[in-house]
């Protein structure tokens, strides 16, 4: 309670948040660590790095990966954007945010553009990534075998030696099942043609996006206390059959408030007769459209 | 004419346990090879050790490639699994430990395909179906789970799933273990078509005199561990010369 209030009564310098916190939370330690994982994990596009994940002051399942990264890349000159399923004002995004405002004192934006961290939630931003941008991505389940291979020593394995036969049949049984590869998200990947990732729960829509991006694509699992990457400029290919190739697929829809034909799209039901509304799920480009127009 | 598959000397042992002692085979290219004797004798123990599923501790395995000789013991372990889900195949006697029993048939039989790098939908289901075809599986159930199929139809996928990429060797642990006369007798008859048909090289393993009688060409029999006595099959079965043979041709039931 004392400290909050020394808090309130300093001017909102580095300084003044320095003796509460240390700067983004975690201490110099933990961030070595990380850090050290994030650069294996850069040095190995898609490889899963083990790193020993700390307790945050938010639950598991909300980000707590993501913000161990974030925190750990974090410098006083950085200007973060946090976004949850496309949008700045949802819980998880606006709490992520204030508590880098209050741990690192740092400068906050909703412009994509304007962001040198964006830690975002099962979306990429339509808006495309610069060089110098570094995209931090919250991931429940790293493990792309997980769902076909119980076994975490076996699915290292079939890394360690690419026996990703398995893989597909999981492409295979969807076609079988339902005519199409049904998987709509966390689309599975192949990376530098080497590892299979899962790219966390993004929409298949966004993965032509992480293909040859400037931007850095960090991957952070509290949980699972796993850390992957993608370096700037990696081919990154969606795993597909020859004759049912991958479609990213979006919804036959423009978006209702700003007219794009070109955004991933959230589905609103708006009354109890069924009517429904499609509009950007990225408010910022949403947003941006209005203001241009 | 070369050897596909020689054993020398091969020993595993369990502590100070005899799992199997010095076990030799030779395997000819389309030649089935029955191993048996009573439960315990170290019949599974050999051929998991030759199969690659355990190491043994010590001894020889020569596994020709056709343009190589390949040590099996000495390879590295990717090599070893390259070679175990394309030149090797295993059926296992519980077929449940051979399948993936939450996907369906034919997802089973591609999976090999795919893990070559098989990527074509439409070929790879026309595969399927020659193969359901083959192991006389009606093409219908193709999409259906192996958990809904009888025990001796989850034998034969499970043959299907490992003959599908025309593996050179296939080792079988009592593929007919624990299914009824009329079923086992079915997959007889589909194991000698298919034998003939693809030509291919068998290290078969059984309890069943009668099974090793109708596939093999060759016996070994064991006993606590060891080769008590090997040769022709029609040989050692009508004039078996170790008391323990002639003990194991003795005891089977006649009907």
């Amino acid at each position: 309670m004392n400290n909050v209030l020394k808090f309130k009564n300093k001017k909102n310098t580095v300084a003044a948040q320095d003796e509460i916190y240390n700067f983004a939370y975690l201490d110099e330690n933990t961030k070595r660590m990380i850090r050290r994982a994030l650069i294996k994990a850069l040095c190995i596009p898609g490889f899963q790095v083990p790193f020993s994940s700390r307790e945050m002051p938010m639950p598991y399942g909300w980000g707590t990966g993501g913000v161990q990264v974030t925190s750990s890349c974090l410098t006083t000159d950085d200007v973060i954007k946090v976004i949850d399923q496309g949008a700045d004002d949802t819980t998880n995004a606006v709490s992520i945010r204030n508590f880098f405002k209050k741990t690192a004192n740092i400068k906050t934006t909703e412009k994509t553009s304007q962001a040198s961290i964006i830690q975002t939630r099962h979306r990429i931003p339509e808006e495309k990534l610069k060089e110098k941008q570094i995209l931090v991505y919250q991931v429940p389940i790293p493990e792309p075998l997980a769902f076909l291979e119980p076994r975490y020593q076996e699915t290292k394995k079939m890394h360690a030696l690419s026996e990703y036969g398995i893989m597909h049949v999981k492409l295979y049984e969807d076609i079988t099942k339902n005519g199409h590869i049904e998987t709509a998200y966390a689309y599975p990947v192949k990376t530098n043609d080497r590892y299979i990732m899962d790219p966390s729960p993004i929409p298949k829509f966004d993965n032509p996006k992480m293909n040859n991006n400037p931007a850095i694509q960090l991957f952070g699992a509290g949980r699972e206390q796993r850390i992957y990457a993608i370096p700037p400029y990696t081919e990154v290919t969606s795993l597909d059959f020859e004759d049912y190739p991958f479609d990213p697929s979006k919804a036959p829809h423009k978006c209702s408030i700003c007219g794009s034909n070109e955004s991933f799209l959230d589905e609103i039901i708006t009354d109890d007769d069924g009517n429904r509304s499609f509009i950007c799920s990225d408010t910022n480009y949403c947003n941006q459209r209005m203001e241009n127009n | 004419m070369q050897p596909i598959l020689s054993v020398h000397n091969l020993n595993k042992y369990y502590g100070n346990q005899v799992g199997c002692k010095n076990m030799n085979l030779t395997l000819y290219p389309g030649e089935v090879v029955g191993v048996v004797g009573e439960s315990g004798s170290g019949k599974t123990t050999f051929i998991n050790s030759i199969s690659g599923n355990l190491i043994p501790d010590s001894g020889k395995i020569l596994i020709e490639t056709g343009n190589e000789t390949i040590d099996f013991l000495e390879i590295s372990e990717s090599l070893k699994r390259l070679l175990i889900r394309t030149e090797l195949a295993f059926v296992h006697q519980n077929p449940r430990d051979g399948l993936r029993l939450d996907v369906s048939a034919g997802g089973n039989i591609s999976e090999r395909l795919m893990s070559i790098g098989q990527r074509n939908y439409g070929n790879i289901r026309q595969t399927i179906f020659k193969w359901l075809d083959k192991v006389e599986i009606d093409k219908s159930r193709v999409d259906d789970f192996p958990r809904t199929f009888s025990g001796g139809m989850l034998q034969r996928l499970q043959i299907a799933k490992n003959l599908v990429t025309s593996p050179k060797i296939i080792f079988m642990d009592e593929p007919t273990g624990g299914l009824d006369v009329s079923v086992q007798a079915k997959i007889l008859d589909l194991l000698r078509k298919l034998v003939r048909e693809l030509n291919l090289s068998v290290v078969i393993v059984s309890h069943d005199l009668a099974v090793i009688r109708l596939l093999a060409d060759k016996i070994i029999v064991m006993e606590n561990g060891e080769a008590v006595e090997s040769g022709l099959c029609d040989q050692v079965l009508d004039d078996p010369q170790h008391s323990y043979t002639q003990l194991l041709v003795s005891s089977v039931l006649q009907v």
